[in-house]
């Protein structure tokens, strides 16, 4: 018998009897979304910026590269210095990079983001900074609300991402850069 | 590092944890370092003013999967297909790693990233692919720490936190050259992410362990704060991913639930830097899923154990546990330690002693986010280890004595009332000895004049 079988079949004889899928209703809080995504856009050490929006962006990229950094950027109306390069691996010098996202969650300081605004998967992750660019109508209140408003199409990929990476592995003092990107700025549009 | 494993996991827990204890200010110090968890866990909780309501629903959405496995784990594995990821089935932890050193193989692939994954630290992965000449890099943190130093993790969230920094910096001044003496936090960090990047950038494969798979779309989530498994999975062309049959869920709705609780549960964070989903692999690549038992059916035929499945692995119970705390996680005869690795790991305990590391104060199910009853699960191990006959030295002796005291209300009382008199008449010299590991630095109560029951009697009884 195939392991599969062997696992389904020993799935027959589960002790507990059958139970049914509760209903999801949890109530939302609807008071100033904004605020609270930008309060706890903070407690995961990201930064929001409210105003300027796209030409606020752009005036600080261009500021960048005059400083010779590398900026690559997937937001239609922000232009960088890079554009995707063939290979993920050819990123690994990316300093900054410019990605849309999709929905934002106020709960958490979470930002959706999917693999079809990202040329290559791993750019939110091995730029060296990050910035994502967000519209407010896109701000709900909770993850039951984002996690119906996110796309995620046969064979792609997508990611919740809630501030700068992270760690606090070495006696529990917290780290801001670990493997991911080392800083977040988040514009709302 | 097997056989490094073997030893520290051999000797009973009170041994191990007698082992633990000897450096008594390393002890105050892990213990608040994990209590500082819990109050940040603490915190998270109460803001959310449906943490409970929360707690209910991820409870009753896992028990409903886990009554309905085996068609979620079908319907996955035909959506996953469906996007475009192979799907491979494993009954233990042998049969995993040969899969996994196949597909490896297959590609001849020489370097393996890996994140966090306490299912392949069940199977003995790593060792396993070394054996065949695969180079396995741990790229977490924690697990990079702890696999440099050659020792198994001591927590299941924070593999490392039973050392000190001074420890690392030691370490990584070995390993990785950073400065003699140096031993700040972000200097270390800074080291690791700088060794660890080449690392990613010359892997051929990466593999994960996923925090939920989701039936309806054919896809699985991982969670982490350092991005060390999205730098892994997205570089090379080849990503493999280990599942328990347990980390099923329904759809992107319950995912939802417990990705409320997870990190908020673990370390007070509202949600994990990166929460991942992996529907298909990335262009021009391989992406294949490992789904393992592993004795995960077996205990889903005991209606107690079975609830252990509902386990999210937020590692909430250790933090709060005062066995785990004052032990450390070298202490449980298992890969898992702490009220969630008894739960889980106590049939295959050969010292038959974890059950009864744990006060039965039942702070650990108070804490869990899936309210999975892991005193009412630990207790029932020891009934389990009664019956088989296998209760650890010293308590085989007297525990059968127990039973029928406790059976029996009046030879109850008769022994409670014995007891009530030793402690006042005898000297506690005479007395202690009897109480065991208990009283070795505890004081014996002072004995009241009567017992609950005369009291109650006399004062409310009618
Ligand atoms: S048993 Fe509950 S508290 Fe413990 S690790 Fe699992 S989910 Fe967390």
């Amino acid at each position: 018998m195939s392991s599969k079988q062997s696992i389904l079949n020993a799935l027959k004889s589960v002790a507990v009897a059958p139970q049914a899928m509760p209903p999801i209703n949890v109530s939302p809080r609807l008071d100033d979304v904004i605020g609270q995504f930008e309060t706890n856009l903070g407690t995961v050490a990201g930064t929001l910026h409210r105003e300027g929006g796209l030409a606020a962006l752009q005036a600080k990229v261009d500021e960048l590269i005059k400083e010779g950094k590398q900026v690559i950027s997937q937001v239609e109306g922000v232009t960088g210095n890079r554009s995707a390069p063939e290979t993920a691996h050819e990123l690994k010098d990316i300093d900054f990079a410019v990605i849309p996202g999709d929905v934002a969650v106020a709960e958490n300081g979470a930002i959706w983001v999917n693999n079809q605004h990202l040329g290559h998967r791993v750019t939110p992750f091995i730029c060296e900074n990050l910035f994502l660019v967000v519209s407010a109508d896109k701000v709900v209140a909770n993850l039951h609300e984002a996690i119906k408003q996110i796309g995620l199409n046969s064979g792609e990929f997508g990611v919740f991402i809630a501030g700068p990476s992270k760690t606090a592995d070495i006696e529990q003092a917290l780290v801001v850069g670990a493997h991911g990107a080392c800083s977040l700025n988040v514009y709302l549009i | 590092m097997s056989s490094q494993t073997t030893a520290l996991n051999s000797g009973v827990h009170a041994k191990k944890a007698d082992i633990f204890c000897k450096d008594e200010a390393r002890v105050d110090w892990h213990s608040k370092a994990l209590w500082v968890l819990r109050e940040k866990r603490d915190r998270a909780a109460g803001s959310l003013p449906e943490w409970e309501q929360l707690r209910q629903l991820g409870s009753e959405m896992k028990l409903h999967t886990l009554t309905h496995l085996g068609e979620y784990l079908e319907t996955f594995e035909k959506n996953c297909q469906a996007n475009g990821i192979v799907v491979h089935w494993a009954k233990d932890g042998a049969e995993h790693n040969q899969i996994v050193h196949s597909i490896l193989a297959k590609h001849q692939v020489k370097k393996l990233v890996k994140s966090k994954s306490m299912l392949t630290e069940e199977c003995h992965l790593n060792p396993y692919l070394e054996s065949k000449g695969i180079e396995v890099i741990d790229t977490d943190l924690g697990e990079r720490i702890i696999q440099l130093a050659k020792q198994p993790p001591s927590h299941i969230v924070v593999p490392a936190i039973h050392m000190k920094k001074e420890e690392v910096g030691d370490l990584f001044h070995d390993k990785l050259g950073t400065e003699a003496g140096a031993s700040d936090p972000t200097y270390l960090t800074r080291a690791a992410r700088a060794h660890l990047r080449e690392q990613f950038l010359s892997a051929d494969a990466a593999m994960t362990g996923v925090n939920m798979a989701i039936a309806d779309k054919g896809a699985v989530v991982v969670c982490t704060n350092e991005g060390n498994a999205d730098m892994g999975a997205n570089l090379p062309k080849l990503q493999l991913h280990s599942m328990g049959i347990d980390k099923m869920v329904p759809d992107l709705d319950s995912a939802a639930i417990l990705l409320r609780t997870l990190a908020r549960n673990a370390t007070g964070q509202p949600i994990t830097t990166y929460s991942s989903f992996y529907r298909g692999p990335q262009d021009g690549g391989e992406m294949h899923i490992i789904i393992v038992d592993n004795g995960r059916t077996d205990m889903l035929k005991d209606k107690i154990l079975a609830e252990s499945l509902k386990c999210i692995r937020c590692g909430g119970c250790l933090n709060t546990c005062p066995v785990y705390r004052r032990s450390g996680g070298y202490s449980y005869n298992y890969t898992i330690p702490g009220p969630i690795g008894i739960a889980v790991g106590a049939q295959a305990d050969d010292t038959h002693s974890i059950p009864w590391a744990c006060t039965l104060c039942g702070s650990c199910s108070y804490v869990c986010p899936t309210k999975v009853p892991l005193d009412k699960i630990i207790h029932h191990h020891r009934r389990l280890k009664a019956k088989a006959g296998k209760l650890p030295y010293g308590k085989r002796n007297y525990m059968p004595l127990v039973g029928n005291f406790m059976a029996s209300e009046t030879m109850l009382n008769c022994s409670m009332s014995v007891a009530r008199t030793a402690l006042r008449i005898l000297p506690g010299s005479l007395l202690k000895p009897f109480s065991g590991a208990w009283g070795k630095y505890r004081e014996l109560p002072v004995a009241p004049k009567s017992s609950f029951e005369a009291w109650f009697n006399k004062n409310r009884g009618q």
